[in-house]
């Protein structure tokens, strides 16, 4: 660390250099923080969870109730502990509240006063965030799984919702209509997320086990159907042509710079895809435990050197190296199955939510302590300390 | 120390006991505080035996954890670190991971370790995030009710909840069914009540019911006005008995009346008394209410009457006198020819409402109050038990006295006729013949006393001579009626086998009983009394004379017109079959000879083999002559069997007592070998094969039910296999038989 510090003034490294070594610290370091805690509102499972990427402040959930929570994630208590509060939320009294589990929630790219929410009560609802009242409604023939909007995207303000019907549809807030459908897909859309490089290119992923890549500006079909053979096998067997996975694929995440994309699918496996190729990298995650029947919320890091990716296994989260496919660590801390995580890149935090109404907040570990006998005693927790009884015989 | 550290904490896993042995717990907290690298240790190896399949080994190691918990911060951060597993498998959050049995001690495990997870909470919570958080997933989501001491799951409770439903809808569905039932039945029991209560009131009127009497009283009140000496009737008696009542203070204290000037009410009253005895019992509850009513009708009339006059007609000194009448109110109401009608209804109807009504009644109420109806129906059948209570209670106050009823049976005799049939004598019921007929009944069935008891007895002849000797009971016997003609009927048709028999083989000469003289008889009788009985048959219906057609086949012979065999003998002589008509076989086997002696042999439990066999005992071998305490007599015998038992101690030494072998073992930890002697030192009964831990519950044996040994039996692989193939089999041949239609042939 010093070291690094000392080549920054130096002026011998580049500043991004100390700033990733010391984020991947950070991310590694990672763990169950006894001083950060996220309120209990949700009375039963959290779906989704968000964080505006503007400042990296305000918090989305959604729960499987239908209700909405926001929260405010920064610790203006100047004090170690803090608890992050719900600002507002959508509850069960609200008269717009989502009827059935909201799937996914999203900030506005641009802006904290707008956010969108999408159910299974097949409704995507668009949101203004300080009167808490819906903007706007698109309603859906199926049951939406997913929706996603372009976070780069300057020329365009559409939102991809995947839905039970095998077409993806385009949903465009200027007009407040549905523009565009994107035809392809044989089943139900479980996931769709827009590129962080192009504008135009989105990414969506199927229960047919296929994952396309789209240009939206290209109405006749997608540009690639990822093969996880890579072309290979597609010939001898033409069932398992341009598939992505052997089962169901719910979950997709680009990496921070849109040059990989990384699919999680029901058949227990991750991959890793070169987006501009449409390539499989081939990259050896191990076994995914992957038992949702919908769309699963997985983040990857952003600003540390190897990336790491954070991916619901069971109760726990599984933090892999992205590119290596090494496992990290598991993070144990849920008592339910995990259903999304998020990432806030400003602090290395983790936020996951679970089936057991606990939204946790994974906060890197302090730095130990320096090896000053007095102020150790102090700071330890009476709780921390052993009971055994004095006396031998007593044991 | 760390073998010790495993040995110690399966010691104390799988002991099964509900306690940890306090002192080796010590020792193991003494290791474990010792360093960490033993605390590492002994969480591995406590979550091993958390994992085991069996609730007692989960329990003690529960036990061990909780010890632990509460002094090792490493070992709590262990714990937590992976508090989720530890959760289901000691509180069951898990529903696809429930708790094994035995089910007892996996309901007190997870009760204990809710308390135990509360009680951690409380004290660390603060500290552990994941405990308080796992304490928050318990409350919240598995809803534990923490105050809750029954610890239940919200699932559980569901259930529970489903069960009272499904429980009351049943009970509706019956109390519905007792309510239909009950309209159905009311009219009976309200008919059944109606009519004990008039037969109670035709037997004895109700003592405070004065109006039931007021017709046959007015009469006589006006009577007791009017007259001065009524003498005749009973009633006048009564009637006059009462002006002078009047003036006494009660029954008891006749002497009190000692104040006024007149002497008469004393004698009235003492003939009253003697009326009274006169009366006799059933009457004097009669009188006594008669008494009763009377005397305020009285009181009554002398209100209107001449005060003076009353005062003067009856000898009265004072017209204000009081009077207290004691109606004794315990009655004893006997049985005779007049009542007779009415208690018989009176004990029918008791019957019905004992057996009947009141249980009825009684289920009635309780399935409307467990089904919570608490309307007209409840209420109706409660009036109702209260009602057949009060009838109840009354028929046991009325004392009735019943006369003793038993089956009448006609006696059988041949000296009354059969018209006097009031005359009945208690019997016991019989059915049908009796071969046995005790002496002092004989008379009664109209047989002599002395006729041959023996008449069926196994193994004695049958001697008509002797029975028809007997003749003067033949007379009896014409009478076609009378039970000594069956009997000979019986008898005659019975025994014409036998008689015969004996007739031919052992006296072919007719048994003239009139000229032989008693010696030759005696020697007869001896002779007889020795001969065998052997079943009738041909040789003996022929005995001593030629068998005219013996041994002679007779052959048919054509009766065709044209075709005849030439020479055809019609009759052919068979010798052997000849023979065999006139000859017998006679097999001797023996007697039957109960066996007498016993084994006798010595048994470990010091008793001697009550055995009975003949030659051999299957357990101690050829039965031998022995004395009182077992020992045999013989000393050739002797010597065997000490050889035998010294054999037996060089097979197993004497020091190798198994049960003292196995305690050693248990005090050393050291295997002798013990299990060895396990199948021979307990009679065979244990299996050979020693559990491993032998404290614990043997779930195999609990799983070991007859169900499960028959799926073991019928879902056998093979079992399946074979049935399946003997049904394919039963199947193919019926294909075979009718292979050649057309519609079996294809399939």
């Amino acid at each position: 660390m010093l070291a690094f510090i000392s080549a920054r003034q130096a002026g011998l490294d580049d500043p991004l250099r100390l700033r990733r070594a010391e984020s991947t610290r950070r991310v590694l370091s990672l763990e169950l923080n006894k001083d950060r805690d996220v309120e209990r509102i949700h009375g039963t499972g959290v779906n989704t969870l968000d964080i505006e990427p503007v400042e990296g402040r305000y918090m989305l959930s959604g729960g499987s109730d239908g209700v909405i929570v926001l929260y405010d994630l920064e610790n203006f208590s100047r004090k170690p502990c803090y608890t992050c509060k719900a600002i507002c939320s959508v509850g069960r009294s609200h008269p717009d509240v989502h009827k059935f589990s909201v799937e996914t929630v999203q900030w506005y790219p641009r802006d904290t006063g707008m956010f969108t929410s999408s159910s299974f009560d097949k409704t995507l609802k668009i949101w203004d965030t300080n009167t808490l009242q819906p903007a706007d409604v698109f309603n859906f023939e199926g049951t939406v799984y997913s929706h996603h909007m372009s976070p780069v995207a300057t020329k365009h303000c559409l939102i991809a919702v995947g839905t039970k019907s095998p077409e993806v549809q385009l949903c465009d807030l200027k007009s407040g209509s549905c523009s565009q459908i994107l035809q392809g897909h044989r089943q139900e859309v479980l996931a769709v997320t827009w590129s962080p490089r192009y504008e135009y290119v989105l990414a969506t992923a199927s229960a047919d086990s296929r994952v396309k890549l789209w240009d939206v500006r290209r109405a006749s079909g997608c540009l690639i159907t990822l093969d996880q053979y890579n072309g290979e096998k597609s010939k001898a067997s033409s069932e398992a042509a341009n598939t992505a996975h052997n089962g169901r694929v719910n979950g997709l995440c680009f990496t921070s710079d849109g040059l990989h994309l990384l699919t999680i699918g029901t058949d227990d496996r991750m991959r890793l895809w070169n987006s501009s190729s449409g390539e499989n990298t081939l990259v050896n995650y191990g076994k995914v435990c992957n038992e949702s029947r919908k769309g699963l919320k997985f983040t990857i890091s952003t600003g540390c050197d190897p990336e790491f990716a954070f991916v619901p296994y069971g109760s726990t989260i599984a933090v892999y190296t992205i590119y290596s496919g090494e496992l990290i660590t598991m993070l144990r801390g849920h008592y339910s199955t995990v259903d999304c995580c998020v990432f806030q890149p400003n602090f290395q935090e983790l936020y996951s939510g679970s089936k057991d109404c606990n939204i946790l907040a994974w906060v890197p570990a302090l730095r130990e302590p320096m090896p000053d006998e007095d102020a150790e005693k102090q700071h330890l927790n009476p709780a921390f300390e052993d009971g055994w009884s004095s006396s031998d015989d007593e044991g | 120390m760390d073998q010790k550290l495993s040995q110690l904490v399966e010691d104390l896993t799988t002991s099964g006991e509900p306690q940890l042995n306090p002192e080796k717990m010590k020792e193991l907290k003494k290791i474990c505080k010792s360093s960490d690298e033993h605390i590492n240790h002994a969480y591995r190896l406590l979550m091993t035996q958390l994992n085991q399949e069996h609730a007692e080994i989960r329990f003690s190691a529960f036990q061990i954890v909780d010890e632990l918990f509460t002094r090792s911060h490493q070992f709590r951060t262990l714990i937590i670190s992976n508090f989720q597993e530890f959760l289901e498998l000691t509180i069951e959050t898990d529903h696809e991971q429930p708790l094994p049995p035995p089910k007892e001690v996996a309901q007190k495990l997870k009760k204990t370790a809710i308390k135990s997870v509360q009680d951690w909470h409380e004290k660390y919570g603060e500290a552990y995030k994941k405990l308080s958080l796992g304490y928050h997933f318990l409350k919240q989501n598995k809803k534990v009710d923490f105050q809750d001491v029954n610890v239940r799951t919200l699932a559980e409770r569901r259930r529970e909840e489903e069960k009272q439903k499904r429980l009351d809808n049943i009970y509706k569905e019956k109390a519905k069914r007792a309510e239909k039932e009950m309209e159905e039945m009311s009219q009976e029991i309200q008919d059944t009540l109606t009519e004990m209560e008039n037969c109670f009131r035709l037997l004895m009127p109700d003592p405070f019911d004065f109006t039931v009497n007021d017709a046959e009283l007015e009469p006589v009140t006006e009577r007791t006005a009017n007259e001065n000496r009524p003498t005749s009737s009973l009633s006048m008696q009564i009637a006059d008995s009462q002006p002078s009542l009047l003036g006494q203070m009660d029954d008891e204290q006749p002497c009190c009346s000692k104040d006024l000037p007149s002497v008469s009410p004393c004698l009235i009253v003492d003939r009253n008394r003697d009326l009274n005895e006169e009366l006799g019992l059933p009457e004097q509850k009669e009188m006594n209410r008669g008494e009763c009513s009377e005397a305020e009708i009285i009181a009554a009339a002398t209100d209107d009457d001449d005060y003076e006059t009353f005062v003067r007609n009856h000898g009265l000194g004072s017209h204000k006198y009081a009077l207290n009448l004691e109606i004794s109110t315990d009655v004893k109401v006997r049985e005779n020819e007049d009542n007779t009608a009415i208690i018989n209804n009176i004990i029918d109807a008791h019957k019905l409402i004992r057996n009947k009504f009141l249980p009825s009644v009684q289920s009635w109420i309780q399935l409307f109050t467990r089904a919570g109806i608490n309307d007209g129906c409840l209420r109706c059948a409660i009036d109702f038990k209260k009602k057949l209570e009060t009838a109840m209670e009354k028929h046991k106050e009325m004392n009735i006295d019943y006369k003793e009823r038993k089956r009448k049976v006609m006696k059988v005799s041949d000296t009354e006729d059969d018209e006097d049939e009031d005359e009945f004598v208690d019997v016991p019921e019989k059915e049908g013949y009796e071969p046995h007929i005790p002496d002092h009944l004989r008379k009664e069935y109209g047989l002599a006393p002395q006729s041959s008891p023996k008449v069926l007895t196994k193994g004695m002849v049958m001697r008509p001579a002797l029975l028809s000797s007997q003749s003067e009971r033949n007379e009896e016997e014409l009478d076609p009626t009378c039970a000594a003609a069956t009997l000979k009927l019986i008898q005659d048709k019975l025994p014409k086998l036998p008689s015969l028999n004996t007739s031919a083989s052992a006296n072919p000469k007719p048994a003239a009983s009139g000229e032989l003289d008693s010696e030759t008889r005696k020697l007869e009788e001896e002779e007889r009394a020795k001969a065998p009985i052997i079943p009738f048959g041909l040789d003996l219906y022929y005995w001593g004379q030629d068998q005219p057609t013996a041994g002679k086949i007779h052959k048919f012979s054509s009766q065709h017109r044209f075709w005849a065999p030439n020479e055809m003998e019609e009759e052919v002589e068979n010798k052997e079959i000849a023979e065999m008509l006139k000859s017998r076989f006679i097999t001797f086997c023996g007697k039957f000879e109960p066996v007498k002696h016993k084994c006798r042999a010595p048994m470990p439990d010091g008793r001697l083999c009550e055995r009975q066999d003949r030659i051999k005992c299957p357990f101690h071998g050829k039965i031998i002559p022995r004395d009182e305490s077992g020992n045999p007599v013989n000393p050739e015998d002797k010597m065997r069997e000490e050889k035998k038992k010294f054999e037996k101690q060089a097979e197993q030494p004497e020091w190798q007592d198994p049960e003292f072998m196995r305690e050693v073992e248990a005090a050393t930890g050291v295997d002798l070998g013990s299990s060895r002697y396990n199948g021979k030192g307990k009679g065979g009964k244990n299996k050979g094969k020693k559990r491993k831990y032998p404290n614990l519950t043997d779930l195999k044996q609990e799983a070991n039910t007859s169900r499960s040994r028959l799926e073991k039996k019928v879902f056998n692989k093979e079992a399946i296999k074979r049935v399946a193939k003997a049904m394919n089999r039963m199947d193919r041949k019926k294909h075979e038989k009718f292979a050649n239609q057309f519609n079996y042939a294809l399939n």
